[in-house]
């Protein structure tokens, strides 16, 4: 990718998230162009900085609260195996790729880029407290390419998500798993004939979307 | 298990479908004992809360017997007799820290769209449409009940289910409702609505200390309940009568301290306005008919509470706002934080401070759920609460208090 977009700097998403006196606001990056798409979800999550750090860092148990992640493998110096797709169907599209973490700060702020031929997404996640008592500030960015089609975005290509509503779902889901300690799902529960249009809208209904079971050992 | 399902607009009808599972390790399975049917069942029925679907399971007011909880529960176990409250909570987000249970942030799997509507999403309910998660509701002979540590409050009582059901909604939400108008000893306190919200808003009112309270409503027999909580009964379907003159003469002139919209989004009006508000509502131009809100914001006294536990869902038209504006008053609403109230409304009714059977009109089986859904709409005569017992298909005779309609 040509041009950087991701503040790659936490001090600057500081500025942002927390309003710092005497500041003009600024928008975070959130736009569409040249294939590529940018998009940010923020969350205020009741836990302290290092303890979402380090479940963040921990990309192998990112099945338990991610959509659409089959598994993850740790390669060791920062690089992983991320195998994306419906964990609930076996026969399922999956599509593949290696993801490199280059800036990490413990406590802080963790960024990664794909480094896979054909599939471009990168993105950053900060973690700053709140400063009314309330938590962390977590702030996640990403941007991918667009259309996904197999190759580009991995996520779009096995998802029914768009690309910015799979990242607010991502940072939702780990808020869940760390507050609630699971994600609320309502997957295969009972009901009555659905009829026609049901089964169109069943995006909506929730209850065939692959809902990650969340839970989280630090809790 | 059978279950009573919505399958469009005025269309319900008993299934049998699968029996709910665990999905999440805080989950609980309840075997229901007994579950009712609510005023706020009617705006499903009606078709004006978006997000339905198809065989969605209604019913948010149930108790029963615990059959099997999941990995992580701890508190309850099997054969533990519980009542569920119809907000479903998480106990560890900043809103149920706060204790503002209804507003949590970790139970609505269909968030995204809440946030698409209000912007940010409120918490879970069962069986209440899928903006509001899509949770399978308690009008059956199981359902599952997500975090079964935080909401459920166990009955260790030899209290009848009848007695505790409504501990599942109404009696929180009248009792919220009351509490919400910020009662100071001796205050004039005007409700509109006497459907059961209305009725327990009435009895927590005197409980919170209010001087007169004053209830409006159309039909005889839900005026008589009201009267019997103590309230001055105005019945608006008289010709001579005008609300806000009715509400200004019987407070000195000053209008009532609190009022309580027990009503929501169908209010009834046979008035201009009201024809005018049937209509946007039926070509979908105005989601809500805020009949009884024009009302009060004109009724109330300066500087008073407005209370709103009626539910409303979208957009409102003609609604005086300056008049709430001048008269510089304050309003609550939402819904109920039920996770607070569990508890010490419990205690009230083992301390027999209420008895809250006495609204129970009907007692119904599962196969008559259609056919009194369409009762309960049209406010047929003598119905004011509708109990039922998901174990039997039909019950004989229904009437279990014989509520007569002709005028006291
Ligand atoms: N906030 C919450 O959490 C919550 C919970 C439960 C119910 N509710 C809502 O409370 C409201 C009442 O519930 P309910 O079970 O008592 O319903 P209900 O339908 O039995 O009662 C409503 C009553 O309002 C009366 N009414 C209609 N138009 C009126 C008017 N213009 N003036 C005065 N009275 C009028 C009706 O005659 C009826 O008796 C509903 O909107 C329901 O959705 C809210
Ligand atoms: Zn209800
Ligand atoms: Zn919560």
């Amino acid at each position: 990718m040509a041009t950087e977009v991701i503040p790659t700097d936490a001090s600057k998403l500081k500025s942002v998230a927390q309003i710092a006196e005497g500041t003009a606001y600024k928008p975070l990056p959130q736009k569409a162009e040249d294939g590529y798409v940018t998009a940010h979800a923020i969350q205020t999550i009741a836990a302290d900085p290092q303890t979402l750090y380090t479940l963040w860092r921990n990309v192998e148990a990112f099945p338990r609260w991610q959509e659409y992640v089959v598994s993850v493998k740790e390669l060791g110096a920062g690089k992983s195996h991320w195998v994306m797709g419906n964990p609930e169907d076996k026969d399922g599209t999956r599509v593949e790729f290696d993801s490199q973490i280059e800036r990490d700060t413990p406590g802080e702020r963790i960024g990664w880029k794909s480094v896979t031929k054909g599939v471009e997404q990168e993105g950053v996640v900060t973690f700053v407290p709140a400063e009314n008592g309330r938590g962390t500030i977590v702030t996640l960015i990403q941007k991918q390419r667009v259309p996904g089609g197999a190759v580009g975005n991995a996520v779009a290509a096995v998802a029914k998500r768009g690309p910015k509503q799979i990242v607010i779902e991502d940072l939702r889901h780990f808020k869940e798993m760390v507050e609630a300690g699971e994600i609320p799902s309502v997957a295969g529960q009972p009901h009555g004939p659905r009829g026609v249009t049901g089964s169109v809208k069943e995006w909506m209904l929730g209850e065939t979307n692959p809902t990650p079971p969340g839970s989280s050992e630090q809790r | 298990m059978k279950a009573v399902c919505w399958m469009g607009t005025h269309s319900i009808e008993v299934h049998d479908v699968k029996d709910p599972e665990i999905i999440n390790p805080q989950d609980a399975i309840i075997r229901i004992t007994k579950t009712a049917i609510c005023g706020s069942d009617i705006h499903l029925y009606d078709g004006y809360i978006p997000t339905m679907e198809a065989g969605d399971i209604l019913g948010h007011e149930f108790m029963g017997i615990v059959e099997e909880v999941g990995s992580e529960v701890k508190k309850l176990k099997r054969g533990d007799r519980v009542v569920i409250p119809f907000t479903i909570a998480c106990g560890n987000c900043f809103f149920c820290k706060d204790n503002l249970w209804s507003l949590c942030d970790n139970s609505n799997p269909n968030a995204h769209v809440a946030e698409t509507m209000y912007g940010y999403s409120g918490s879970a309910l069962f069986g209440y449409s899928h903006i509001y998660g899509g949770y399978a509701g308690g009008q059956a002979q199981y359902a599952r009940v997500p975090f079964a540590d935080v909401g459920p409050i166990k009955i260790e009582n030899d209290l009848s289910d009848e007695s505790v059901l409504f501990l599942s909604d109404i009696y929180p939400t009248g009792f919220m409702g009351a509490q919400n108008c910020n009662i100071s000893p001796g205050d004039n306190v005007a409700v509109w609505g006497c459907g059961p919200v209305g009725l327990f808003a009435i009895a927590s009112a005197y409980m919170l200390g209010a001087g007169k309270v004053f209830a409006i409503d159309r039909f005889p027999e839900r005026l008589k309940l009201a009267r019997e909580c103590g309230a001055t009964t105005i019945d608006y379907s008289d010709d001579d009568v005008i609300i806000v003159e009715a509400l200004r003469d019987l407070t000195g002139g000053v209008g009532p301290d609190c009022c309580i919209d027990a009503v929501g989004m169908e209010a009834h009006s046979s008035t201009l306005v009201g024809v005018y508000d049937k209509v946007k509502q039926a070509l979908m131009l105005e989601t809500d008919r805020p009949f009884v809100l024009r009302q009060a914001f004109m009724a109330i006294r300066k500087g008073g509470t407005l209370s709103i536990p009626g539910v409303y869902g979208g957009v409102l038209d003609k609604l005086n706002f300056g008049a709430a504006f001048g008269k510089g008053i304050h309003m609550a609403m939402g819904q109920t934080h039920m996770h607070n109230y569990l508890a010490p409304l419990l205690k009230s009714i083992e301390d027999k401070k209420i008895d809250p059977t006495f609204m129970i009109s009907h007692r119904i089986g599962i196969q008559q759920a259609p056919e009194f859904y369409k009762k309960w709409q049209e406010k047929e005569a003598g119905m004011t609460k509708i109990v039922i017992d998901p174990w039997q298909d039909t019950i004989a005779n229904p009437v279990v208090r014989v509520m007569e309609r002709h005028s006291a």
